[in-house]
């Protein structure tokens, strides 16, 4: 019995320390509260830039209307959470038009970090316009929410201040099409590149990649990013007499390319080019049924649906929602990239210790391999490179009334068999 | 591979060239630099565009369409500037400034017009099977292209040396201020010269929808610099260097291509460079400065 009494009076002697301990924690968590909440900002500024022009046009816009879509979202639900001070504040949007030039973006870089003092910054969209601001970011120490430039030079150990949040890093990329020409037995392949480092990075692991192989590609070349005449190119390819053709491009040298092979005389049993998995409906407009059918690309989503995601919405919501919001733009993989990246940012304020970059490098970078969205999931190297999504290999077959991209490779998500080689005509 | 680069080299130097004849008209006779001459090349594809989405006709009957409407608001934009540029110390820096604000003007307004997107038209100007040059196969639009550019180059050269406004126009070229004492009326000469230029270019725009692979609102710097380029390697203010320069940029362009593509947006201003360093008139000049 006295033991049990000592007992009871040591457990009554811990309760009421830790309920002292409790309601002092509590006091005081309330005390911060009232004081981070004091300090908060009125607005969460978010600074990204788009280009209403020029060649990147066709990408950049979609990607900022993602970013749009999400502010709107936000702002609708009251705001951004931001853990350091424990509430929602309202986003305010601001963005510049560099009209696709590197060399305007980087002003509008330095402008929307030394001027509008922008809390998250998410650039525009691929790596000729990323480029700029990845040094200036991090002169200023200014976390980048990178959507889709995935370049493997912008990501280095000694630059804390850049986090793949959209798009995989594009060296990761041509893995899948490398195990489908292996499995293909297709071994004679040319691979034309333009010299960027968004198509450099995607050549050289297609290149190391089929190596590994023992296969050596019959054609291995780069071209400058501005080309658009291809008929000597195509001419040059065909001498090799390749089995399989990768052209590794933007979307205005993708166009011509596909454009010119039919009328250049020359036929090939495989062409792979990048973009009208992102951009279907702008290919099935400029490049047509008959000369995109039975080419192939990277499936991406919306074209690869997420249905299980733990932030945001899901694929097929996003495309609901976002339908809605902005009826005449089509739902692409450039948008869902705008709208995935700002979730992202959306996760770093929501788990941030602190109201700083770096904390919020920190705590995006734990949550690395934890989270999914609608377009994938979100896992980063510790260089800060998005390596969690994954492009499988896609077919565009002809459909009643234009195209549709359907996934042939990996087996595991093939949503139909691929047609090789190419039928003619 | 020779061959082909070869071949293709001239047809599509034959192009260039066409597509320069208007700068360096309007530098030739009235040391205007138009900067905006590649946003005209935009414009005439843009027409061709439309005639054969919207209307279903060939593209290539822009060119007759475009001939006259150029000219027309060449004649008139020209008879607004004029005055402006008579009265300035230094008419060529000032028509730069000029035209670089055009440009801007009409690629701000393409961009609303057809949307920032590349335009391409599906089916070749003869349709779209390729064609056999000496056992190569090419693109239809090559040939077709040069098919266009070297009678449209015969017109220019038949109304510069075989008509009387011809005449005006070399004495134009040649002394702006002997012409006048002759009598030429010079204000209405520059200003026929001017749309003669602008039509040049539009036309040329229903060739560069295919040679380019298509067309966009910012497509016009890109081409105003190759222009500039062809006209410079040819001889400023001469049309038949615009040839000449064309087909060297051509078979530069396209031989870089052939062997070291990554060379190939270069190649031909290092040959720009060298025949400013050997030749710094250009390779035609002195036969037009004193015709």
């Amino acid at each position: 019995m006295k033991v049990h009494r000592r007992l009871l009076g040591l457990a009554g002697v811990c309760a009421a320390t830790g309920g002292a301990v409790a309601v002092l924690a509590t006091g005081a968590q309330a005390g911060h509260t009232r004081a981070s909440a004091a300090a908060a900002p009125k607005q969460i500024v978010v600074g990204t830039l788009y280009a209403s022009s020029g060649a990147y046009a066709a990408d950049s816009l979609p990607q900022y209307d993602g970013v749009k879509f999400w502010v709107n979202q936000m702002n609708k639900s009251g705001g951004v959470y931001v853990a350091a001070y424990h509430k929602k504040i309202h986003v305010k949007l601001v963005a510049y038009n560099d009209q696709s030039s590197p060399t305007t973006a980087a002003t509008l870089y330095s402008q929307l970090i030394t001027q509008n003092h922008v809390n998250i910054m998410i650039p525009d969209f691929g790596s000729v316009l990323t480029a700029p601001a990845v040094s200036i970011a991090q002169d200023h120490h200014q976390l980048l929410f990178d959507a889709t430039a995935s370049g493997t030079v912008f990501f280095t150990p000694n630059n804390p201040y850049i986090v793949g949040s959209g798009i995989r890093n594009s060296a990761f990329w041509p893995q899948p099409l490398v195990q489908f020409l292996v499995a293909k037995h297709i071994k004679k392949i040319a691979i034309l590149y333009d010299a960027n480092d968004f198509d450099a990075a995607q050549a050289a692991t297609l290149d190391h990649g089929l190596k590994a192989h023992g296969i050596r590609p019959v054609y291995y070349q780069s071209t400058a990013t501005t080309t658009t005449t291809y008929g000597t190119l195509i001419d040059s390819i065909a001498a090799t007499n390749p089995q399989a053709v990768i052209e590794f491009g933007y979307n205005t040298n993708d166009v011509p390319f596909l454009n010119t092979i039919p009328t250049s005389g020359h036929r090939f049993n495989m062409v792979f080019t990048v973009f009208p998995g992102q951009l279907p409906q702008l290919f099935q407009q400029e490049v047509g049924t008959k000369n995109l059918g039975y080419t192939y690309t990277y499936a991406t989503p919306p074209l690869v649906p997420y249905s299980k995601v733990n932030l945001g919405l899901n694929t097929a919501q996003f495309s609901r929602a976002f339908k809605h919001s902005f009826p005449s733009v089509p739902v692409t993989y450039p948008a869902m990239a705008g709208y995935g990246t700002a979730l992202i940012a959306q996760e770093a304020l929501a788990k941030a210790s602190s109201f700083t970059q770096l904390a919020m490098r920190r705590a995006i970078g734990n949550e690395s391999g934890k989270l999914t969205t609608a377009i994938g999931q979100f896992k980063i190297t510790k260089d800060g490179a998005q390596e969690g999504e994954f492009l499988p290999v896609g077919q565009v077959f002809p459909s009643h009334g234009g195209t549709t991209i359907k996934v042939v490779y990996p087996t595991s998500m093939a949503t139909t068999k691929a047609k090789y080689p190419a039928p003619k005509g | 591979m020779v061959l082909y680069a070869l071949i293709a080299g001239v047809l599509i130097g034959l192009f260039y060239g066409f597509a320069a004849l208007g700068l360096s008209l309007a530098f030739g006779v009235l040391r205007v630099v138009n900067i905006a001459h590649g946003d005209v090349i935009v414009l005439g594809s843009y027409l061709a565009y439309e005639l054969s989405t919207q209307a279903h006709i060939n593209p290539l009957f822009a060119i007759p369409i475009a001939v006259p409407l150029a000219v027309a608001i060449g004649m008139v934009f020209y008879r607004f500037v004029a005055p402006s540029l008579g009265r300035s110390k230094d008419p060529e820096m000032l028509s730069l400034i000029l035209f670089f604000g055009v440009s801007q003007v009409i690629e701000a307004l393409a961009t609303i017009g057809f949307s920032v997107n590349q335009d391409t038209l599906l089916t070749g100007p003869v349709g779209n099977a390729s064609v056999q040059i000496f056992g190569q196969s090419f693109p239809n639009y090559y040939p077709v292209a040069a098919a266009v550019a070297v009678p449209g180059a015969l017109l220019v050269m038949f109304y510069l040396y075989r008509s009387r406004l011809g005449l005006a126009t070399r004495a134009l070229m040649s002394s702006r201020a002997d012409a006048m004492l002759s009598g030429i009326d010079v204000g209405r000469t520059s200003a026929l010269s001017f749309g003669i230029a602008l039509a040049l270019a539009a036309s040329a725009g229903a060739l560069s929808i295919y040679v380019n692979g298509g067309v966009s609102p910012s497509q016009g710097t890109d081409l105003t610099t190759t222009a500039f380029a062809v006209v410079v390697i040819g001889g400023l203010g001469n049309p038949a260097g615009a040839l000449a320069g064309g087909l060297v940029f051509g078979l530069a362009e396209q031989f870089a291509q052939s062997y070291e593509p990554n060379w190939a947006g270069m190649v031909p201003y290092v040959l720009l460079l060298a025949v400013m360093l050997v030749k710094p008139e250009g390779l035609l000049s002195r036969r037009v400065r004193y015709a």
